[in-house]
């Protein structure tokens, strides 16, 4: 605490802005067919978990849903489910729950069944306080996830971005939001006259990095995101940027401008230590962490136009290795959680940025986006989503895709949004 | 167990999840048991700043061309005046502020709006200005003089500010 910079910290009223919108534009041609019976008990709390959990799922673009209207409220009696029915409906699993309300709590009960197993394969429980609603059915959509794919659900995570708002007189305001992987529960972790970028999770996610502008240069500051705790990383007065959390949560990689061009540094967070990782005439930053906090990846302009390079933090005196050769701009990259490939930024030849994707065991690369001008790709811990922003006449906005096809947009209720950074696993 | 002393245990605390993961006996039914957490928030307002500061004294743009940070020649003549006034008054210290178009990734843009800081500060430092007397800084993209995603736009916005 002693060393915080000081600055005039109030606590803000929460959950006082808009929400972003959730608009699913594209789905995946061979989705999971589910149907989910009303939960049984407070229709309104039923509807309005169907409502999250529907959205939840549909964003997976795995999921085709029978229409609400199709699917009457059901008591099942342990395996009196007549599956042959379902199977009629076209349905590969039937998913019933239970909803028990009290003044304190909320208790969620929900089996799924196969249609075609003809069993019951999940019997699950989630319970919190009446407030918890939303988090109530993205655990429930995890579990449902889960246990149709086998996959490890994302409803539960959450979504760092910067929110840009002009009043009257064009005068910016700015502030690092905090959302539902959904985009609604937002809440303002920060609001500055001055610009915010580059915002990062710690990988526990109590803890966001971000750089901002409130001194009059760029200077990286971690906060605590339940305290609102804010401290700047380094006291040097140099320009300091692009901060990136290690996997363990023990160091940030940083860029430094110290002798006024940008270099990438690794500062252990217990003793603020640094250790220089490039030493360039050209622009080295954007850097991030490979999943087993191995190696790191970043941008540089040393070939003459921005490209990727990757240095492996194993080795003494680590040579970095590009691995990015088609086009003449790829930046801002990040590897896939199994390391399987990166998504990253590109420059097409016709001048417009999109993300693209490249698997490790592939010589060429995937582009994934179409709009003019899309950046900041972050990838969701699962490996399956891909958050982005984009920009659409004239304003800037979310966006996202999944591995297995589906796209959709986030678009802000109130001004202008950018620079989405996805949590790890928080459940 | 008091399920609801539990609760309110967990409700401020975050990632403090109690899953029970049971197969029964007799099929592999998965049975989970779930107390959901939600991290408390605190935000932040920052004060704004005064914006006190000292009079301009010098007052320049000058601009660059899409991804490069070197000087042109109309640069080097508005350079040439800013040259002249820092000799003429030996106690002013300038900033030069380096800005990017919307072009390409933030950060990268970042540092190059601080190379093209850097171009002109070598040009100064080179014409006899020491390096003590300039401030090099970037915003890059995030102070756009001209909204709207055009080459005239644009064209304003890969600037340095000399202030």
């Amino acid at each position: 605490m002693k060393n915080l910079l000081l600055t005039i910290i109030f606590l803000m009223p929460l959950g006082c802005l808009g929400e972003l919108f959730l608009e699913i534009t594209k789905g995946s041609e061979d989705p999971y067919r589910i149907a989910i019976s009303p939960f049984d008990g407070d229709v309104r709390t039923s509807n309005q978990l169907h409502n999250i959990i529907r959205n939840d799922l549909m964003r997976t673009g795995e999921f085709s849903i029978l229409d609400e209207e199709l699917v009457l409220p059901i008591k099942i009696k342990d395996d009196e489910l007549i599956y042959s029915d379902w199977k009629l409906l076209g349905m590969d699993y039937l998913i019933t729950g239970s909803i028990i309300k009290t003044k304190n709590s909320i208790d969620v009960n929900y089996e799924i069944y196969d249609i075609h197993k003809k069993k019951k394969v999940r019997s699950s429980k989630v319970f919190g306080i009446p407030n918890q609603i939303r988090q109530l059915a993205h655990y429930t959509s995890d579990g449902i996830y889960e246990s149709i794919s086998g996959i490890k659900g994302i409803a539960a995570t959450k979504l760092l971005y910067v929110n840009e708002t002009k009043n009257s007189k064009s005068i910016s305001a700015y502030k690092l939001m905090l959302a539902d992987s959904d985009g609604a529960n937002e809440k303002v972790l920060l609001t500055s006259s001055e610009p915010i970028i580059s915002p990062s999770w710690s990988p526990d996610g109590k803890k966001v990095a971000y750089v901002s502008f409130e001194t009059g240069i760029a200077k990286v500051f971690i906060q605590d995101i339940a305290s609102g705790k804010r401290e700047s990383v380094l006291s040097k007065s140099t320009q300091i940027s692009s901060p990136s959390w290690s996997p363990d949560g023990k160091y940030l990689s940083l860029t430094l401008y110290q002798d006024g061009n940008a270099e990438i540094y690794i500062m252990r967070l217990q003793d603020r230590t640094l250790t220089r990782m490039t030493n360039q005439f050209a622009i080295d930053t954007e850097s991030s962490w490979s999943p087993k906090g191995n190696k790191i990846i970043f941008t540089s302009g040393r070939s003459g136009s921005p490209q990727i390079y990757e240095l492996d933090l194993r080795k003494l005196n680590p040579k970095a290795k590009r691995i990015s050769f088609e086009g003449t701009y790829n930046a801002k990259a990040s590897y896939l959680p199994k390391e399987e490939g990166i998504i990253f930024v590109h420059r097409s030849d016709d001048g417009l940025f999109h993300i693209a994707l490249k698997y490790k065991k592939e010589n060429f690369i995937r582009v994934l986006t179409e709009a003019k001008m899309d950046e900041s790709p972050s990838v969701a811990p699962n490996g399956n989503m891909v958050i982005y922003g984009i920009k659409e006449e004239n304003l800037s906005m979310l966006a996202g895709f999944s591995l297995s096809g589906a796209r959709f947009k986030l678009p802000a209720s109130e001004g202008e949004v950018r620079e989405p950074a996805w949590s790890n696993f928080l459940r | 167990m008091d399920e609801k002393n539990t609760m309110k245990k967990f409700t401020n605390s975050f990632l403090t999840i109690s899953t029970l993961l049971l197969f029964s006996a007799c099929s592999s039914m998965q049975v989970t048991e779930e107390s959901v957490a939600d991290q408390s928030v605190a935000g932040v307002s920052l004060a704004t700043k005064s914006t006190a500061t000292q009079a301009v004294l010098a007052n320049a743009v000058v601009y660059f061309e899409y991804d490069q940070f070197n000087l042109t020649s109309k640069s080097i003549q508005v350079l040439k005046g800013v040259t002249e006034l820092m000799r003429n008054n030996s106690k002013i210290t300038i900033s030069l502020e380096g800005h990017a178009d919307e072009r390409g990734t933030r950060e990268y843009n970042l540092a190059l709006g601080q190379r093209r800081s850097e171009s002109v500060a070598n040009y100064l430092i080179a014409n006899g200005i020491k390096r003590n007397r300039l401030i090099t800084k970037s915003y890059g993209e995030e102070r756009p003089l001209s909204l709207g995603s055009n080459n005239l736009a644009w064209s304003k916005n890969r600037r340095v500010e000399i202030k």
